[in-house]
């Protein structure tokens, strides 16, 4: 049993235009001390999914179904007494923006000992004591001093500490992290990523970890799933993911990525637009910018099925698997580019 | 210190083909205390002696921290702000203090891509008339020409040309940047300057947009000036490389030397600290980790900027003597007492640092 096991989940929002599916029928699980990668682009369900299982829709406008279960326990289906006590305390969020996830007329530290308050029997000076702790165990210089201070007072990187501090408070089972380092420099982006996976080998925590940084994927996740359009097109291990894409998407969004470690003249384009979610297209909802596109596509919609010889490692596409495998070789080698 | 920060422009020995030359760049923005008589009590120097020159048809990368004085700098180039100090060449003449009037036939050789593709577009304004305004400015053509001018420009940049009539929010990130781009185009100008372009943008736009800046260069002869944070942008679409901290060049260099050679400490830390699109090379990777920040540019450190976060920090001479932009052959400048001897490194070969290089 996993310690956290998505099911089927399902977010539709209802708005003046129609029913908006934002996540429409996404499963995965994440282990103990395992993160969990979710890639796409933005507008593909990525952030609502984490927000679903965290409670925090609008309640009005918003239908959700399927099953999150943490601990045996369905976070969809729980009082929301009971969900205020996971949340913040074995379940905890980083949002992206550190500049608007703090509240900027409370002190720091008054910030993360409400926190500690909220969920755990102690005095207000044990949980002063407990903030301060916490803001050195994230790495802010001088933390005696910085915990008067107030969020305009700290840098982008240091209030990005300041967030992961206050979801650490309670030790959480499970982290998510929504993308966590995409308002920082390279320099703090490396100085987060170490300090997470420290702090992961120290509390033994799964991570979900969102992001459209596929280098941060890379280096961080152990299994990713990728999202377009509100669905799950492929999901799989990081190393059968990377190695062996299993899908156009997955390879568009391999090859628009300028590297390092290679050299090439064109990158590869995905095509267009994401669609509309009041409106998705008939059959794969990746067929209208899928170079690959058959007819089959247009009128079917593949399902999320294991590959030949990894059942761990699943996709959706109606592509031959000797296709799929030569294509994928071709982006390894850094020539797909020319091809499309 | 101004004498030696020139050197890239006299030592390459292909001058002539220069299309902007930039010496010793200096922005000085005042801090004052008081309401009615303002004192000046201090100054973010947030360009401070930058050097550098753009040779026709080729794209300098500019990388760099956020308030490292990137986009403060190409604000001075394109005279959006008056600079403190130094001079601006462009196609061999100084601009540095050409009047309103005189820089305005000197506006349309030069045109600018700004980061936000949500706030550079007027949103109340048709996307026909933002990119028919520098023509209708600069009194290009009659009406219909226009017209005719801007749908073709739209079709350049990958947008219909019935888009001529729609309005901003009618557009996905991606294609209004391409509005950014067409409306940059219009004028048919020589040089561009970049300022983050797409770093607000998706991976899968990004490409689309690198892709179309890149074909662009190459059939109208372009010249760019790309600033990004993001070292594998810059480098994919940079014939030479910029790197600045805090108001300061600290290494100039081919997109090859830099990436496979760097020089300077900073520019080795940045280039370690990108993640490896690749489960196996990326576990192996050891990011050079930089303590703190980047320090106030109100109260920078004294001599070599980037003492106070370097591994290779030697007390009594990088925070006594600064280190001027030093050659190392081929036009490669680096400001570094104790210059990398080799790359990769890891933190810990990093902090051994030799005999200090002779200067040459």
């Amino acid at each position: 049993m996993a310690l956290l096991d998505v099911k089927d989940l399902k977010t539709y929002f209802r708005t003046d235009d129609g029913i908006v599916k934002a996540v429409d029928g996404v499963s995965f699980s994440v282990e103990k001390g395992q993160t969990l990668g979710i890639v796409g682009e933005s507008g593909s369900g990525k952030s609502v999914t984490c927000l679903t299982i965290m409670g925090l829709n609008p309640k009005k406008n918003t239908i959700s179904s399927g099953e999150a279960r943490f601990k045996d326990e369905d976070l969809l289906h729980m009082s929301p007494r009971r969900l205020r006590q996971i949340r913040g305390n074995d379940i905890a969020m980083i949002f992206q923006d550190p500049m608007t996830s703090l509240n900027p007329v409370h002190k720091i530290g008054d910030q993360l000992a409400e926190a500690v308050l909220l969920h755990q029997d102690v005095t207000k000076k044990q949980a002063k004591t407990q903030a301060l702790e916490l803001l050195k165990a994230v790495g802010i210089p001088r933390a005696e001093r910085r915990l008067g201070d107030y969020p305009h007072q700290f840098s982008g990187g240091m209030r990005q500490r300041v967030m992961i501090a206050m979801a650490l408070v309670n030790d959480p089972d499970v982290l998510i992290a929504d993308e966590p380092t995409t308002a920082l420099d390279v320099t703090t982006q490396a100085q987060i990523l170490t300090l997470m996976n420290n702090l992961q080998k120290d509390f033994d925590s799964a991570i979900i970890i969102i992001t459209h940084d596929l280098g941060v994927v890379a280096e961080t996740a152990d299994d990713v799933v990728v999202m377009y359009a509100a669905e799950v097109v492929e999901q799989g291990s990081v190393d059968s993911i990377f190695r062996r894409p299993h899908m156009p998407y997955t390879w568009g969004l391999l090859g628009s990525l300028p590297r390092l470690d290679t050299d090439l003249e064109r990158l590869v384009q995905i095509k267009g637009q994401p669609p509309s979610l009041l409106n998705p297209p008939q059959g794969c909802r990746f067929h209208p910018r899928c170079p690959y596109v058959m007819d089959i596509c247009k009128k079917e919609d593949p399902p999320l099925k294991p590959v030949t010889d990894d059942p761990a490692h699943l996709a959706a596409c109606h592509l031959d698997e000797e296709t799929k495998d030569r294509e994928a070789q071709k982006l390894i080698e850094g020539t797909l580019a020319a091809a499309s | 210190m101004s004498q030696t920060e020139t050197a890239p422009m006299t030592t390459d020995g292909r001058r002539g083909d220069e299309l902007l030359v930039v010496e010793d760049l200096q922005k000085h923005f005042p801090v004052t205390r008081g309401v009615i008589f303002q004192k000046q009590i201090a100054a973010v120097k947030a360009v401070d002696g930058v050097s550098f020159t753009v040779r026709q048809g080729e794209t300098l990368g500019v990388v760099g921290e956020s308030g490292c004085g990137k986009s403060t700098m190409a604000r001075c180039v394109m005279r959006l702000l008056e600079p403190t100090g130094g001079r601006i060449v462009f196609e061999g003449r100084d601009i540095t203090k050409l009047s309103r009037t005189d820089m305005r036939p000197l506006r349309r050789e030069m045109m600018m891509v700004f980061q936000d593709p949500y706030a550079s577009l007027n949103p109340r304004k048709r996307v026909g008339f933002i990119v028919a305004e520098a023509l209708e400015v600069h009194k290009l053509g009659t009406e219909a020409e226009t017209k005719r001018r801007v749908q073709e420009l739209l079709e350049v940049v990958g947008l219909s040309p019935e888009h001529y009539n729609r309005f901003p929010h009618e557009f996905s990130g991606g294609q209004r940047q391409r509005i950014g781009v067409a409306r940059a185009l219009a004028v048919n100008p020589k040089l561009i300057v970049c300022d983050e372009p797409v770093s607000a943008l998706d991976v899968s736009v990004q490409a689309q947009i690198l892709n179309l800046l890149k074909d662009l260069q190459r059939d109208f002869g372009l010249t760019y000036v790309f600033i990004a944070h993001d070292l594998n942008v810059v480098r994919h679409i940079s014939d030479r490389v910029m790197v600045m901290y805090l108001g300061h060049a600290v290494e100039i260099a081919t997109r090859q030397q830099l990436y496979s050679d760097p020089k300077h400490p900073y520019t080795g830390a940045l280039l370690s600290a990108v993640p490896i699109p690749d489960p196996r090379a990326g576990r192996e990777r050891q990011p050079i980790v930089l303590e703190g920040d980047v320090p106030s540019p109100i109260n920078p450190p004294n001599a070599c900027w980037f003492h106070p976060r370097c591994p290779r920090f030697r007390e009594g001479h990088c925070d006594v003597e600064t280190p001027p932009l030093r050659p190392f052959g081929d036009g490669h400048f680096a400001a570094c007492h104790y210059p990398l001897e080799r790359w990769p490194m890891t933190a810990d070969e990093m902090r051994t640092v030799r005999e200090p290089a002779a200067a040459s």
